[in-house]
């Protein structure tokens, strides 16, 4: 058995869930190679684990549906291999997750099985389900990264990205497009708490909004690349707008449109080595 | 400040801001409060109080304050006129060289 992880647990310890997770890393850990990433002292210092996580897959144990763990992760901007929630397991499992914060029979059961899973797994389980379903988006996209201050800011470099100076990306494939937000519209306005969709149907132009993201510091306009009907939204941000915190280019999109004329529309886009000195310049400006 | 410039065009040359109704402007302030780019100056004990001061610093194609302006006081210049003025301009200078 040689597979083995880099851990990071969200070990929250005000819930059982949160406990489930410690006790999943700290079987992984005696049964494999695997190595632990604490989250308290990963807040504090890049420096300890930063190497770990390049050399080992990561894997990310949530407790529950506010995902520390993979937030943090996002923060740190490390790449997530492999991510387990144990609230969703719990019930996938039909397993009920007491108040009580020692782990009963029922958790134990839940430690074994999670862990069973993951070392007999030998493929690692795609991380965006959604993204299965809309087979024209790349499984997995390559960044490229900056950093200033303490954040650090991605950028796709795949092909098939193109940005308008508002922002906001546009993937396109054949007749296709998936819409969202770049880095630095989720940075500059730090926790995205809403998110108000255009509709379903509605014909878009190139320029015309798609609606509104929106923190406790500001409003952002969605400013569509392209021109072209919208397909669909993802209608998840809406009870989970923090996923656009955690990645804009992935969980963390926005809409999709089929295209209308994306050859005129593509003389006012970037690709990803036009926008990224643009995105780099605005991040240099911005004031926190 | 460096020169700003939209799609390689300089900033100055399009013509992209809110124009205000004052005859339906109630100068309620919503719009400024909701700017962060300084587009808008509130001028007490002046008449009209509210004046677009930097249009220049209006996010090209932005329209967000007209929403939160409850007598629709805030208009914006046409959008497709101002992208073909945008691409005309690319197009001339590419070729001049
Ligand atoms: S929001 Fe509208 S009514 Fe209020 S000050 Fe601005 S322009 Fe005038
Ligand atoms: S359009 Fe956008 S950037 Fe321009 S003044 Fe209104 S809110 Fe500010």
């Amino acid at each position: 058995m040689d597979k083995s992880y880099a851990v990071l647990p969200c070990n929250g310890l005000d819930k059982c869930a949160g406990s489930v997770t410690r006790e999943i890393a700290l079987r992984l850990l005696k049964k494999t190679d695997s190595k632990i990433i604490c989250p308290v002292f990963f807040r504090v210092s890049d420096s300890r684990y930063g190497k770990l996580a390049q050399e080992k897959p990561l894997l990310v144990l949530d407790g529950c549906a506010t995902r520390c763990a993979s937030k943090l992760a996002a923060e740190k901007g490390l790449k997530i291999d492999e991510r387990i929630n144990v609230s969703d397991m719990a019930k996938e499992e039909n397993i009920a997750l007491g108040l009580d914060l020692t782990l009963n029979a029922e958790a134990q059961t839940l430690v074994e099985r999670t862990v069973a899973g993951l070392l007999s797994s030998s493929e690692t389980v795609a991380v965006d389900q959604e993204g299965a379903a809309h087979a024209f988006f790349p499984a997995c996209l390559s960044y490229e990264t900056f950093q200033k201050d303490k954040f650090i800011f991605r950028l796709p470099v795949d092909e098939g990205f193109y940005f308008n100076e508002n922002d906001v990306w546009a993937y396109v494939s054949g007749t296709h497009a998936r819409i969202g937000v770049t880095d630095f519209v989720q940075k500059s306005l730090s926790d995205i708490m809403f998110f108000t969709p255009t509709a379903v149907g509605a014909e878009i132009e190139q320029f015309d909004d798609l609606g509104t993201v929106e923190s406790g510091k500001a409003v952002f306009e969605i400013i569509s690349p392209v021109s072209g009907i919208v397909t669909s939204i993802n209608e998840k941000l809406i009870d989970a707008p923090e996923m656009l915190n955690q990645n804009p280019y992935e969980q963390g999109w926005i809409a999709e449109i089929e295209l209308s004329d994306f050859a005129e529309d593509r003389n006012l886009l970037h690709t990803f080595s036009g926008y990224l000195p643009i995105m780099k310049r605005k991040v240099t400006e911005f004031h926190v | 400040m460096s020169e700003t410039t939209f799609m390689g065009v300089t900033r100055d040359r399009i013509d992209w801001s809110p124009r205000i109704d004052y005859d339906k402007c109630n100068d309620c302030m919503e719009c400024d409060e909701f700017c962060p780019h300084d587009v808008f100056e509130v001028r007490e004990d002046q008449s009209p109080k509210l004046i677009v001061k930097n249009p220049e610093n209006c996010v090209v194609f932005c329209r967000a304050c007209a929403k939160t302006c409850g007598p629709d006081a805030i208009t914006f210049p046409n959008k497709n006129e101002t992208t073909a003025y945008i691409k005309q301009i690319r197009k001339g200078e590419a070729a001049g060289g």
